[in-house]
């Protein structure tokens, strides 16, 4: 007996299931596009994807059950502030704005990140009836993108993306869900947003009216990685893939051309 | 006869794999990284990325983990020419994260920290000792799924292959 498609469940991607990657995203102006609050003070960026995410003078971690607070004011000298319980099966941490947003295989736990050094768990706001696990999101002011997948563990029945209002943080609204391939993490440059759909590649959609992404085209290469994850950098669009890290030029957002490979 | 011989057909095709005499099918099998190996820490020449993992752009650079191995570190000063710079070999390393200069990440269940204010000379300068012991992976990812049972005297189980296993013993 077959216990699993190999085809199906390349090596890369077995780690990573379930994934629940909450990838909140900022503001609305161009110039703050690539870049937040939270990566002010001399941290870099990360994919949808992290367990560490640096804010101000603090390094956050989870692993599993533990939400972990390193002061980072000396960067060498990471201290351990304190550890909180924060849950079960913690795969995801991300911030957005005075908040972490942590992912588990069932439920989005929030915290209040009011005093950095000591955060306090405001909720298990986002339920699984809501936004399910498995279910990456971004947001962008009072919307929030989330691709609902339904191989692996994560159940469902279609693949979506899906668009809420999040206006009240502690009680999304659906507002629409638009069919899609195989999701995984998503990112955003000014009006378009970027679904890595793993084999078909990356969906560029146009979020010019938020609660209503028109899809523009789907862009991969001639050796069809599985495209995993994205980081919107500046004029680059970094992905994360079963080859390695590709670059797309996005000077135009809903034109991502071919800059380089790197294997 | 030749509807014995089509239902014949049709049962061979029936039969589960593991009623010949192949006992073996695809299960899990764990990825251990022994201590010797954990303590080999630093950075080493560029080389293929083969198992792709998480990816992080600061500044000029990019990184992206060799899952459970190490860290490629990238120039992308000109996006055009990116390249590999060198490979930073930290065993069992799946996560990262930088501030000012400073790179983050785990060493199996450290947390290490390298100084990368010269990117082309990394240094390791901190080490917070088992401040993630729950990386360590006991299970496969999925329930249900059978695996080859872990031998801890071969090490810490950092992560899971599927592929052929003779008669896999366990299962969660």
């Amino acid at each position: 007996m077959k216990i699993l498609n190999a085809e199906d469940k390349p090596t890369i991607m077995r780690k990573l299931l379930p994934i629940i990657a909450i990838f909140f995203l900022f503001g609305c102006d161009k110039s703050s596009s690539s870049d937040s609050s939270a990566y002010a003070t001399g941290g870099g960026k990360g994919g949808s994807l992290a367990r560490f995410t640096v804010v101000g003078d603090y390094l956050y971690t989870v692993d599993k059950q533990t939400l972990k607070v390193f002061d980072i004011a000396d960067p060498s000298k990471p201290s351990l502030k304190r550890s909180v319980d924060a849950g079960f099966e913690i795969e995801t941490i991300f911030p957005f704005k005075d908040k972490l947003f942590l992912g588990s295989t069932s439920v989005v736990y929030i915290f209040s990140i009011d005093d950095p050094s000591n955060p306090q768990k405001l909720s298990e706001a986002i339920s699984p009836t809501v936004m399910r696990r498995c279910d990456p999101v971004v947001a962008k002011d009072n919307v929030a993108y989330s691709t609902l997948r339904t191989n692996g563990p994560c159940g469902g029945t279609t693949s979506v993306l899906a668009v809420y209002d999040i206006t009240d943080i502690k009680n999304p609204v659906q507002k629409n869900a638009m069919p899609v391939g195989e999701p995984y993490g998503l990112g955003y440059s000014d009006t378009t947003l970027y679904v890595c759909d793993r084999r078909y590649g990356i969906s560029v959609y146009n979020i010019s009216k938020p609660y209503s992404p028109v899809f523009i085209k789907g862009v991969t290469t001639s050796s069809f990685p599985n495209f995993i994850d994205v980081i919107a950098y500046n004029t680059i669009l970094i992905c994360w893939t079963s080859t390695g890290i590709i670059l797309y030029d996005i000077s135009v957002p809903q034109n991502p051309t071919l800059i380089k490979q790197i294997s | 006869m030749r509807y014995f011989y089509l239902l014949l057909t049709v049962l061979l095709f029936a039969c589960d794999p593991q009623w010949r005499n192949d006992s073996r099918f695809m299960a899990y099998a764990p990825i251990y990284v022994s201590k010797e190996e954990a303590n080999q820490i630093g950075a080493e020449a560029a080389k293929p990325t083969v198992l792709p993992g998480k990816i992080y752009a600061y500044g000029n650079y990019l990184f992206q983990v060799e899952q459970n191995h190490g860290i490629h570190i990238i120039d992308n000063s000109n996006p055009q020419q990116a390249h590999k710079i060198s490979f930073l070999n930290v065993p069992a390393a799946s996560e990262l994260a930088v501030k000012s200069g400073f790179l983050y990440t785990n060493n199996l269940d450290d947390l290490v920290v390298f100084d990368i204010s010269d990117i082309n000379s990394p240094r390791l300068v901190n080490r917070v000792e088992n401040a993630f012991p729950q990386i360590s992976q006991e299970y496969p990812p999925l329930n249900g799924a059978y695996f080859e049972c872990v031998d801890p005297s071969k090490g810490v189980v950092v992560g899971w292959e599927e592929k052929l296993i003779e008669n896999p013993k366990c299962r969660r």
